[in-house]
C-alpha cells in the first residue's frame, strides 16, 4: 500500500472558506454546470447502477419498460372508446405517442424528487457537487423512454406501416427539448424536496392533473374547438409545455408531418432558463443540505 | 501489505525543520497490539507553514428548517405561534491553527461538536460565523462505507466511491487491487454489497477511505471496526497515513488513541474550546471534568433517594 501513487494533486488552491464571501449569481449557475460537467464518470455509473436496480429488482427485468406503455394503451383505448364513442382513426398509436414521453417525464420527475435526500448519510460525510444527484436521474429517466420506442417500433410495422414516414427521424429533437425541460424540473424539485419532505406527495397529483389538462388523449384542435369563443382557453393551453411537445410528437410519430418548430423553439429557450435558474437555486440551497438532512 | 518505512523518511519532505523521526519501540500497547510513539511535535521555532487555519468558527443550525419539515406542517404553522429555539450553535468562537506535521487528537463529551468540526474541516458543512482555510488534500474518514450502492459489487462500489471522490478513472483503476487485496474479502468482492456482513462492508470501506494519500486526513471514531486481525492491518495503515501525512485531526473517545497518535490535543464541551495543547494535560482535564460530571450525576442519584432518575417519557 506504501508503494501506492500520490494521489493526484489536482492544484486545490488554500479555499478560505466563510459566508462572507458568495459568488455572483452568474458564477453560481457557471460553476453548477462546471461540476455537472467534470463529474461525467460519477454520473454515468450512477445512471448505470439505477438501471440495475431498476431491472435486477423484477421478474422480467426489462422486459417490463416494453411492456408497461402498452398495457397503460390498451387501457385508455379501452376507456376513451367507451366514452367517447368516437376516438381519433388509428387511436392506439395517437394514444402511444404521448403516453411514451409522458411516462419519462413522470418517472423523471418523481425520481428526483427523492434523488438528493435518498443520498442522506453521503452528503453528510462527503464533500461533493450534489448536482450530479438530479441530473444522474434525469438521464436514467431516458433509458425508459428508449425502451419505450421498442413497442414504438413493433406498433408502427405491425399495425400502421402506412404512417411511417422520414419525420420519425426527428423523434430525437422533440425529446431533447423535453429532456431539458426535465432536467430543468428535476433539479429544482430535488432541492426544494429536502426542506419539504411531502413534495413527493404535491406533485404526484399535480401531474396527474397536468396529463388530463394536456393534450394527450384528445387532440390540441378538440380544445381550440371549445374555445371558439374564448380566446383566453386556446391561449392558456397554448401556454402549456406539453401541448407544444404532445403535438410536436404526434405530429412527427402520427400525422407524418414537422413539428410545431417556432413553439418548438420557444420552449427550448424557456427550458433552458428553467435549467438556469434552477441551477441558481439549487446551488444557493446546496451549502444547508448537510445541515438539514 | 505494508512496505517497511525508514525512519524519518516521512519528514524528507521538509526542508530541515523537522529532527528525524526516533526509532519506533517494539512496545506492546493497551490493546494488545504494537504501539507506536506519537510523531515528534515541530519545533514551534521554525517557521512552518499552517495546514488548517480556523478563525473565530462558528456552525449554526436552525431546528426550525432540521425538523422533518413539510409543506404541511409548514401551511398549519403560519396560523400558529411557534415556540422553542430557534436556532443551535453546534460551535462557536472555534479558534486553532495546525501546522504541517502536528497530529490533533480533538476529545469531548457527547454531543460537544467534534463531528461537526471535522464535517467543516472537510468540507462538508460551510461556516455560518467565521471561516477555515485548509491547504492541501483532504481525506474525510468520517463514516465508513457511507456511499455504498447494496445493489452493486464491491468492485463496482470501488468505482463508484472513487467517481464520488473526484479521482481520475485511471487513478481508481491503479488503486482498483491493493484496494481489493487490503479488503480481503475473497470472491465476496464481485457479489452485491447487499450479501456482507456489517463487518466486511466496514473492511471495504476501511480499504477505499485510506486508500487515497491525504495532505490532511480527517478521521471520526473509525478505528475499531472489523475483526482482530483486520484491526492489526487497520492500525498499521494508519500510523502509515499518520505518518505521511501533513496534518490529522482525529476524534476519539479512547484516550490510548489520544498519547499514542497526536502530537496535540483539544477538548471541546459544548461547542466551545476549552483546552488545546499537550496531550497529556488537555486529557488530564478531560478525565477531570468527566470525573465530576460522574459526581454530580451520583449526587442527583443519592437525592432521589438511591433511585436513578426517570427518563422523561
Ligand atoms: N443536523 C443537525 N441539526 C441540529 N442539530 C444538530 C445536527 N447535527 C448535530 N447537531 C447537534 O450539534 C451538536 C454537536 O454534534 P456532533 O455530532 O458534532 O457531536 P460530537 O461531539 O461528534 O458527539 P459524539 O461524541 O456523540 O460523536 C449536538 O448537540 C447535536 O445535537
Ligand atoms: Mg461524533
Amino acid at each position: 500500500m506504501a508503494s501506492l501513487p500520490k494521489a493526484s494533486q489536482k492544484a486545490t488552491p488554500p479555499a478560505y472558506r466563510s459566508t462572507s464571501e458568495r459568488p455572483s449569481t452568474v458564477g453560481l449557475v457557471a460553476e453548477g454546470f462546471r461540476e455537472i460537467a467534470s463529474r461525467r464518470r460519477l454520473i454515468r455509473y450512477l445512471v448505470q447502477a439505477d438501471m440495475k436496480k431498476k431491472g435486477a429488482n423484477t421478474v422480467l427485468g426489462n422486459v417490463w419498460w416494453v411492456i408497461d406503455p402498452l398495457m397503460l394503451m390498451i387501457v385508455y383505448v379501452v376507456l376513451v372508446t367507451v366514452i367517447t364513442q368516437r376516438p381519433q382513426p388509428d387511436y392506439p398509436l395517437f394514444i402511444f405517442s404521448a403516453i411514451l414521453p409522458w411516462k419519462w417525464f413522470t418517472s423523471t420527475v418523481s425520481d428526483a424528487v427523492t434523488s438528493v435526500t435518498g443520498q442522506e448519510r453521503l452528503i453528510k460525510q462527503l464533500h461533493f457537487p450534489k448536482l450530479v444527484l438530479p441530473v444522474a436521474s434525469t438521464f436514467s429517466g431516458v433509458t425508459s423512454f428508449v425502451f419505450g420506442l421498442i413497442p414504438l417500433g413493433l406498433l408502427l410495422v405491425l399495425f400502421y406501416s402506412d404512417r411511417i414516414t422520414p419525420y420519425l427521424l426527428l423523434i430525437p429533437v422533440v425529446a431533447f427539448v423535453q429532456l431539458v425541460l426535465s432536467m430543468g424540473l428535476a433539479i429544482g424539485v430535488s432541492a426544494v424536496n429536502v426542506f419539504y419532505r411531502d413534495l413527493g406527495n404535491a406533485i404526484r397529483h399535480f401531474l396527474r392533473l397536468w396529463f388530463y389538462l394536456s393534450p394527450a388523449l384528445y387532440s390540441a384542435e378538440q380544445i381550440s374547438s371549445l374555445g371558439v369563443d374564448d380566446p383566453t382557453i386556446t391561449f392558456l393551453f397554448g401556454l402549456n409545455p406539453f401541448t407544444i411537445l404532445f403535438e410536436s410528437y404526434r405530429n412527427v410519430i402520427y400525422a407524418g408531418t414537422p413539428p410545431m418548430w417556432g413553439p418548438l423553439l420557444a420552449l427550448l429557450a424557456v427550458s433552458v432558463a428553467i435549467t438556469c435558474l434552477a441551477t441558481w437555486g439549487f446551488k444557493r440551497l446546496e451549502p444547508a443540505f448537510a445541515k438539514v438532512l | 501489505m505494508t512496505a517497511p518505512t525508514t525512519p524519518g523518511a516521512a519528514e524528507a519532505g521538509t526542508p530541515g525543520a523537522v529532527p528525524p523521526a526516533p526509532t519506533r519501540p517494539e512496545a506492546v500497547g493497551f490493546d494488545g497490539l504494537p504501539t507506536a510513539t506519537p510523531p515528534p511535535a515541530p519545533d514551534p521555532a521554525a517557521d512552518l507553514p499552517s495546514v488548517i487555519e480556523v478563525r473565530d468558527l462558528g456552525i449554526r443550525y436552525s431546528l426550525r428548517l432540521t425538523r422533518k419539515n413539510t409543506l404541511r406542517n409548514t401551511f398549519i404553522n403560519m396560523f400558529r405561534k411557534r415556540e422553542g429555539p430557534k436556532e443551535f450553535w453546534a460551535l462557536r468562537h472555534v479558534d486553532f491553527d495546525l501546522v504541517q506535521g502536528q497530529s490533533l487528537a480533538v476529545i469531548g463529551p457527547n454531543g460537544a461538536g467534534k463531528s461537526t468540526l471535522l464535517q467543516v474541516l472537510a468540507g462538508i458543512l460551510t461556516p455560518s460565523e467565521g471561516g477555515v482555510i485548509v491547504r492541501g488534500q483532504v481525506s474525510s474518514l468520517l463514516t465508513l462505507g457511507a456511499g455504498f450502492d447494496q445493489d452493486l459489487t464491491g468492485r463496482e462500489n470501488i468505482l463508484l466511491a472513487g467517481a464520488f471522490l473526484g479521482m481520475d478513472h485511471r487513478e481508481v483503476l491503479d488503486r482498483l487491487e491493493p484496494i481489493i487485496e487490503f479488503a480481503d474479502l475473497g470472491e465476496f468482492i464481485d457479489a452485491p454489497i447487499k450479501t456482507y456482513s456489517s463487518g466486511m462492508r466496514a473492511r471495504l470501506g476501511f480499504s477505499i477511505a485510506t486508500s487515497v494519500d491525504p495532505d490532511v486526513l480527517l478521521l471520526d471514531e473509525v478505528l475499531a471496526t472489523g475483526d482482530a486481525i483486520f484491526r492489526a492491518k487497520s492500525k498499521a495503515r494508519i500510523l502509515e497515513l499518520v505518518r505521511s501525512a501533513k496534518a490529522i485531526v482525529l476524534v476519539t473517545h479512547d484516550m490510548g488513541w489520544v498519547t499514542e497518535f497526536c502530537n496535540r490535543a483539544m477538548l471541546i464541551e459544548k461547542g466551545a474550546v476549552i483546552a488545546n495543547g499537550e496531550p497529556a494535560d488537555v486529557v488530564a482535564i478531560h478525565l477531570e471534568h468527566a470525573e465530576e460530571a460522574k459526581r454530580a450525576k451520583l449526587e442527583q442519584i443519592r437525592r432521589y433517594g438511591g433511585e436513578a432518575p426517570k427518563l422523561a417519557r
